[in-house]
């Protein structure tokens, strides 16, 4: 009879202290969630919320528009892009700080900087970079007797590019460096024991048992990358033209500035969709390398 | 190359022999180029701090170089010019992130105990948790805004305190429910056998033992609520601006006033860096827990 009590005053407890959670969830992520789904399919407006069904009508429209295959091809280069030149720096900037220097620990600090600085605020601080008048870019530009335009469409991506790899890098070499912590140290020492080239060893020493940590810091970052919003936002808007809109922008244009819920919705979604199969195993991941780097 | 090679400790070494004042040289040649990666990731902000300490005329004629005649100005101009919100952005930011953080605790400690300790709901609720995380944030603009309007919480700090604790607790519970495993579980046992009820040991026995990890759970919400701005777009207008939004919009609205916007916005990122080099420890257990970042 006791353990029945105890094991009912469990349940009641473990009830009681998952209420809030309950209904916080219900309210503010289960509700969205579904109102999201329900809104790509139906014809409802900023300016006239009273919604109706409109059937597939908001998915057409983002597939002949042109303007959302761009946005989506746009963003998936980006992101395929700035995420491999994260990954290589990072790994190589790990490997360059995993030993003991003079100056460690306040240089680690600061690289680690970056990913602290809001993106929004870090684009302000670009644009101060960036301007024509009174960046210091284009000063040392005009220093080598070169006049570029750094926001034309020819030149805009590449910068982008180059914005993006400054604040993410030090991302990607946190996580490979915090993997590097618990790599035993024998296994290198046999390997260098062994005469194995710098190359070799890293290659069939370091990157197998790295690979968990390795596969965490690229989907992690692949995935903020192809959401990437804010940077982007505060730089150009999304121009010139549709030039760097990504599809978080494309869908906060369509809501916002066209007005025009069931179509953001829509694309929302197809995002959703096109992310989830990563999902589960991105958690599977994650879930692994969680608790192995725990020490 | 060898770099592979450990470099040993060498503390008590005596310059006197060859090698040692070798590896010696060659760790400084470590600090040099990491030196050098560690300034060229922070130029934007060592700009912007260098922008805000120069006179309105030194800053378009010598963009290269240091201030010759720094004035406070700028600042004073941030923070006590008329026409400026930025002390009101200041606080509105504080509120949301204080305010994240905690319902995000409130919510998330007795939640993940409940799901660790006495299995409530299972292991899929974590899961679940990591899911979301990984969920663009895009997708929640538009059903949160509307949301909100029912509500009628769009633009007020309550409002984005919600948001933010939304697009925080995935990252809570990640985190608490690794913590809770990391801790014995012979202690609770042994609260229990004392006849401690579960409450007063998850208050009394618990809860000190995983201060760590909340600490570490609350200065990352603290920062990601700070540094939130797609959600700060879409959910205020003008009384619950954050500094994220008010400093980018500083931009557009005065877009000449460089040395105030570089002020304003090296003052915005303050609080994040203060907490990057004070509870960096923190910073780095939690983010490389690989649960992260929106």
């Amino acid at each position: 009879m006791a353990q029945t009590s105890a094991q009912r005053k469990k349940t009641v407890a473990a009830t009681l202290l998952s209420l809030p959670l309950v209904v916080f969830a219900l309210l503010f992520i289960a509700y969205p969630l579904i109102s999201g789904i329900l809104t790509a399919f139906q014809a409802k407006t900023l300016l006239d919320p009273t919604a109706s069904f409109n059937g597939i009508a908001n998915f057409v429209g983002l597939f002949t528009s042109g303007s959302f295959s761009q946005a989506a091809v746009f963003t998936v280069k980006f992101a395929a892009i700035v995420v491999v030149i994260e990954m290589v720096l990072g790994f190589g900037l790990a490997l360059l700080v995993n030993r003991r220097f003079p100056g460690k620990k306040v240089f680690f600090t600061m690289i680690l900087m970056p990913i602290m600085i809001a993106p929004a605020l870090l684009g302000v601080m670009f644009r101060l970079l960036l301007n024509g008048d009174i960046g210091a870019v284009p000063a040392v530009l005009h220093g080598f007797g070169m006049s570029v335009s750094l926001f034309s469409p020819s030149s805009v991506v590449p910068l982008l590019v180059v914005l993006d790899v400054l604040q993410w890098t030090p991302f990607t070499f946190l996580i490979i460096y915090a993997g590097l912590q618990s790599f035993p140290t024998e296994l290198l020492e046999a390997a260098s024991m062994d005469g194995a080239g710098f190359f070799r060893s890293l290659w069939h020493v370091v990157m197998p048992v790295l690979k968990p940590v390795l596969f965490a810091a690229f989907f992690l970052r692949a995935i903020d990358a192809i959401r990437t919003f804010d940077v982007i936002y505060v730089l150009t808007a999304g121009g010139p033209g549709t030039t760097t809109t990504t599809m978080s922008i494309y869908i906060y244009k369509a809501a916002f500035e066209s007005g025009d819920f069931g179509k953001a919705a829509a694309a929302s979604l197809i995002v959703l969709i096109f992310l989830l199969p990563f999902v589960p195993f991105i958690v599977k991941r994650i879930a692994s390398t969680g608790m192995a780097d725990k020490k | 190359m060898s770099a592979v090679t450990q470099t040993k400790p060498t503390k008590t070494s005596s310059t006197s022999a060859a090698r040692p004042s070798k590896a010696h040289s060659r760790r400084w040649l470590f600090t040099v180029i990491v030196g050098i990666i560690a300034i060229v990731v922070n130029i934007p902000l060592i700009n912007a701090i260098l922008v805000s300490f120069k006179p309105d005329g030194e800053i378009a004629k010598n963009p290269l170089s240091l201030p010759t005649n720094p004035t406070l100005d700028h600042y004073a101009n941030v923070l006590y010019a008329s026409g400026y919100n930025f002390p009101q952005f200041f606080v509105n930011s504080a509120m949301i992130s204080i305010g994240a953080v905690l319902l995000v605790l409130v919510i998330a400690v007795p939640a993940t105990y409940a799901i660790v300790r006495l299995r409530f709901g299972g292991h899929w609720i974590i899961d679940g948790a990591s899911a979301l995380r990984l969920l663009p944030a895009i997708f929640f603009v538009v059903p949160f805004f509307i949301l909100f309007s029912n509500l009628g919480l769009q633009d007020s700090i309550p409002g984005l305190i919600l948001a933010n604790t939304f697009l925080n607790l995935p990252l809570g519970i990640i985190l608490l429910a690794a913590g809770l495993r990391d801790i014995p579980n012979e202690v609770e046992e042994a609260a229990a056998v004392d006849g401690a009820s579960i409450y007063r040991t998850l208050f009394s026995v618990v809860l000190p033992m995983l201060a760590p990890t909340i600490v570490a759970a609350a200065v990352l919400v603290f920062i990601f609520s700070w540094d939130d701005y797609l959600f700060a777009l879409v959910l205020s207008t003008s009384n619950a601006t954050p500094v994220t939004l008010g400093a980018a919009n500083f931009i557009t609205s005065t877009g000449i006033r460089w040395g105030d916007i570089s002020a304003a916005s090296f003052l915005s990122t303050l609080p994040p860096l203060v907490f990057a080099v004070f509870a960096q420890r923190y910073l780095v257990s939690g983010l490389s827990a690989g649960a992260v970042k929106g």
